[in-house]
């Protein structure tokens, strides 16, 4: 099982790689770093602190875009495209397909993440700043993005590219407001209403156990406890999620 | 192949018109298909109650109109779809058993495969998932590009192919694990004749290694020429199936004659069907028809050109299942074509 | 025009015509943004919500969203044009930037600066302080900017003098800051406690120039504190007695608390029994 998922990953990411998407946002994740440089000259103050917020920003931003766009065309685009077929016709299982397909992205993210942080620290070693607790605020981004993908193949097993682009958008943006959720059910006076805020709140993906950027600009220490509590959400949630999308694809009629 | 399979068949021992116990490699029994459109919520019959076997060995042709249900057949049998009733089976096991796909190839109609794959990593790709070592892989990829006549084309990508290679190069990948039983989707489709002919030879030297190759197609004079047995699907229901000679009558229906030299158009009997400069040709319909036109030219001092018997073609017999079946009028609304042929096909 | 039109082409008038259009409106928003701004244009960005409810819009980039606004204010407070533009100056940096990143110092740095010297309003620079403070407890610099606001600007050296306290709190504070907290409670008039902190700075200096200044300090608050403390004895001596000490011993015979204290060049202070004075035989250091 292990060599038909890692030959369709590798598959995948040779797909990704030479998707000219990617590159596109590379280079304007590239671009924006630099542009880091030069809006902290427009500062009165520390200039560090824009760098830093700029670049990590950049990073979180294009990852997210790379883990969606090219997320949502992982399943839907073979299936409309046909590809598909001949792949199912083989002595593979559906959900290797799918786990075949996560795991090229992941690969794809890592390296996209990895040149983005590497121009990152570039533009930072120009003014001469170096922290590594960077690295650990990227790994957390890092986490996120491939909790970002799982959620994009679940769509895509679901329904067509565009759909699916706008419903992991949306699960980015709920992921990174839940604790406005947690606010409300604090203020909602029925039970029904906190019940339900609840509920909602630990089932949607929350997003803010990765974010750790605040942390990392400020120079304040980041517990390894986050960091594991992060990685554990994610090996949880997106199991959870992949599985789901297996179960999903399982039994998808491919008209 | 254990004796039980052949035997303890849930519904009975296959009969099959001329052959007797013999497990079929593709089986489907009583296979019933619908698909309900989002809009209209009406539910549209692509396959009612069909049933079909394909022995071993044959080269077994799927014939019909299009959107008469034969892609929809194919990806059943594939699992790639599933039915509403009725069971499929491959080598006598369910036909969405991951296992069961070591033993068959597919080529689906107008394939898409990816663009950015040179032709030798897009079959070696195919190769892994069989799990075939490293080596051998790259030996085989070589044989089969060379069997399809790609031999040194494997280095370009696959968007940089015409169709015909594209075609070949599907057919290739159908190949990849020398499958027993080869199931191809219009294989045809969008290739000159040369292209034709390749792959039909290729179908044929498939049937001499002992394998079986179950193929659609619409194209009904390929199939007269390779196929040991046709099975004709006609909206959804499978109207006739056995070898050419059981389908079709064997006896002459009419006469074509060519004539060079008739100096005026009347005949004693028959139809002129063509005339081109001083070629003509003549139609009669029975042999006594025939022997007084031989004899009536004969006289006139005009040049015979050729005889050519007319016998019923497969084409004659399609059209006339659909023909009885429109007027039969197999309770079926009359949008159905057009929604088949963007879903099914 | 219809004998332009065919030499030109209609592929090349398309193309010119785009261009003229893109340089009229080039030249219209020119002359729009060349008009003198009116108090009654108020800028958008000044209808922000608190930060506390903006976070829901910056989705996770609250850094992010405290850097644009910061970069942004600067610019427009730094625009002399823009009359009235400390109306909403409070706002701007105490409830929005601040609530979106607390721990963002430059702003509260800045916003304050700007606050006393172009707003003229110091007290709402300690607001900005205090918010900060608050939030950063171990920065020694907001605390610092605070005292010296009331030192400066309010001259309330109390109050100074409890900021600089706050910084010297902090872990890693400049040691000027202690330097200036002795001064304060010097000009708010407590002596005894100025020389208390100078003091502790003579023999904590790191460097000979730090000892010297110290040394100064130490030296004439000593004389001061020595001086006060004489008087007030010498006015209990008379009260008591009921008449001035012949010596400034007879004090310690009467049993006043205490040995006598010493100049720092360890001298009897001079008393004159005559007027009750005390005083010093040498000079202070430091002019006052």
């Amino acid at each position: 099982m292990l060599a038909r998922v890692s030959a369709i990953a590798l598959n995948t990411f040779r797909e990704a790689i030479r998707n000219r998407i990617l590159y596109l946002l590379l280079i304007f994740a590239v671009a924006m770093i630099s542009c880091a440089q030069i809006l902290s000259l427009l500062t009165v103050g520390s200039e560090e602190k824009i760098i830093k917020d700029f670049g990590l920003a950049s990073i979180e931003l294009f990852g997210v875009l790379t883990s969606v766009f090219i997320g949502i065309g992982l399943v839907s685009r073979e299936i409309e495209r046909r590809t598909v077929y001949t792949l199912l016709a083989k002595p593979i299982h559906r959900f290797e397909f799918v786990l075949g397909k996560f795991g090229g992205l992941v690969i794809t993210l890592f390296v996209n993440t990895a040149v983005m942080m590497a121009w990152f620290f570039v533009v930072l070693q120009v003014k001469g700043i170096f922290d590594p607790r960077l690295v650990t605020a990227v790994a957390l981004l890092y986490f996120q993005f491939l909790l970002i993908t799982a959620i994009a193949i679940f769509f895509s097993c679901l329904s067509s590219p565009i759909l699916s682009g706008v419903m992991t958008l949306a699960f980015y943006v709920i992921g990174h407001l839940l604790w406005s959720l947690d606010l409300l059910r604090d203020r909602i006076a029925s039970p029904a209403g906190k019940a339900l805020c609840g509920v909602l709140y630990y089932l949607l993906p929350n997003l803010g156990n990765f974010d750790v950027k605040g942390e990392a600009v400020h120079g304040l220490p980041i517990p390894p406890a986050a960091v594991g509590f992060a990685a554990l959400y994610l090996l949880l949630y997106g199991s959870a999620v992949l599985a789901g999308a297996c179960a999903i694809f399982q039994r998808k009629e491919l008209q | 192949m254990s004796a039980r399979r052949l035997r303890m068949h849930p519904r009975g021992p296959k009969r099959l018109p001329h052959r007797g116990l013999i497990m079929a490699v593709l089986e489907l029994s009583r296979v019933s298909k619908s698909y309900i459109t989002h809009l209209s919520l009406r539910k549209y019959w692509i396959l009612r109650d069909l049933s079909l076997a394909v022995e071993p060995g044959e080269i077994f042709g799927f014939i019909g109109t299009n959107g008469a249900g034969k892609t929809t057949t194919i990806k059943l049998a594939l699992g790639l779809i599933f039915p509403d009733s009725g069971s499929i089976r491959l080598f006598g096991e369910a036909a969405d058993r991951v296992e069961v796909r070591r033993r068959i190839g597919f080529l689906p109609e107008n394939p898409y495969f990816y663009d950015y794959l040179t032709g030798t990593e897009f079959l070696d790709f195919h190769a892994r998932l069989f799990g075939i070592g490293a080596a051998d892989r790259r030996r085989r990829v070589g044989e089969l590009l060379e069997r399809v006549g790609l031999g040194n084309r494997g280095d370009r990508q696959l968007r940089h192919y015409s169709k015909g290679m594209l075609q070949r190069v599907g057919l290739a990948q159908a190949l990849v694990n020398d499958p027993e039983l080869v199931i191809l989707d219009e294989p045809m489709s969008g290739l000159d004749p040369i292209g034709r002919r390749e792959v039909r030879d290729i179908i044929l030297d498939l049937k001499a290694r002992g394998r079986t190759v179950f193929f659609s197609t619409h194209i009904l004079s390929d199939t007269e020429m390779i196929c040991d047995r046709v099975g004709m699907l006609v909206r959804g229901s499978l109207k006739a199936v056995g070898t050419i000679d059981d389908l079709l009558t064997r006896e002459v229906r009419f006469w074509e004659v060519s004539i060079r030299g008739l100096r005026d158009d009347r005949l004693p009997c028959g139809q002129i069907v063509s005339r081109r400069e001083d070629l003509v040709l003549a139609r009669v319909e029975s042999q006594q028809e025939l022997k007084r036109l031989l004899a009536f030219l004969d006289g006139r001092g005009a040049a015979l050109v050729s005889v050519t018997p007319g016998r019923q073609s497969l084409e004659d017999l399609l059209i006339q299942e659909v023909r009885s079946a429109a007027d039969a009028g197999d309770a079926l609304p009359a949008a159905r074509d057009s929604g088949e042929e963007r879903h099914a096909g | 025009m219809s004998r332009v039109l065919p030499a030109i082409g209609p592929r090349r008038g398309l193309a010119l015509g785009a261009l003229a259009g893109l340089l009229l409106a080039a030249v219209a928003q020119w002359r729009i943004e060349a008009r003198p701004v009116a108090h009654a244009d108020i800028h958008p960005l000044l209808y922000l919500p608190s930060g506390k409810y903006l976070k829901i819009a910056t989705l996770g980039f609250d850094g992010l969203a405290a850097d644009v606004l910061y970069l942004w204010s600067i610019q427009y407070y730094g625009n002399y044009q823009i009359a009235d533009r400390y109306r909403y100056l409070e706002k701007i940096y105490g409830e929005v930037i601040s609530e979106l990143d607390p721990r963002y110092l430059d702003p509260y740095l800045i916003g304050s600066l700007i606050m006393t010297s172009e707003a003229r309003d110091p007290e709402m620079a300690l607001r900005l302080l205090d918010k900060g403070i608050a939030r950063n407890p171990g920065v020694w610099i907001l605390a610092f900017e605070a005292g010296f606001i009331c030192y400066d600007t309010l001259r309330d050296y109390v109050r100074a003098a409890r900021y600089f306290d706050t910084a010297l709190q902090a872990p890693d504070v400049q040691p000027q800051v202690h330097r200036l907290y002795a001064s304060m409670y010097e000009k708010a008039g407590d002596k005894r406690t100025s020389l208390k902190e100078w003091s502790e700075i003579y023999d904590t200096a790191g460097d000979d120039y730090v000892r010297t200044v110290a040394w100064n300090h130490v030296h004439d608050l000593r004389v001061e504190v020595d001086l006060a403390d004489l008087k007030e004895s010498v006015r209990a001596f008379t009260a008591s007695v009921g008449r001035p000490p012949r010596r400034l011993r007879e004090m310690e015979q009467h049993g006043l608390a205490g040995a006598l204290p010493r100049d720092p060049e360890d001298r009897e202070y001079a008393y004159d029994p005559a007027t009750g004075a005390v005083s010093y035989r040498g000079g202070l250091i430091l002019a006052r």
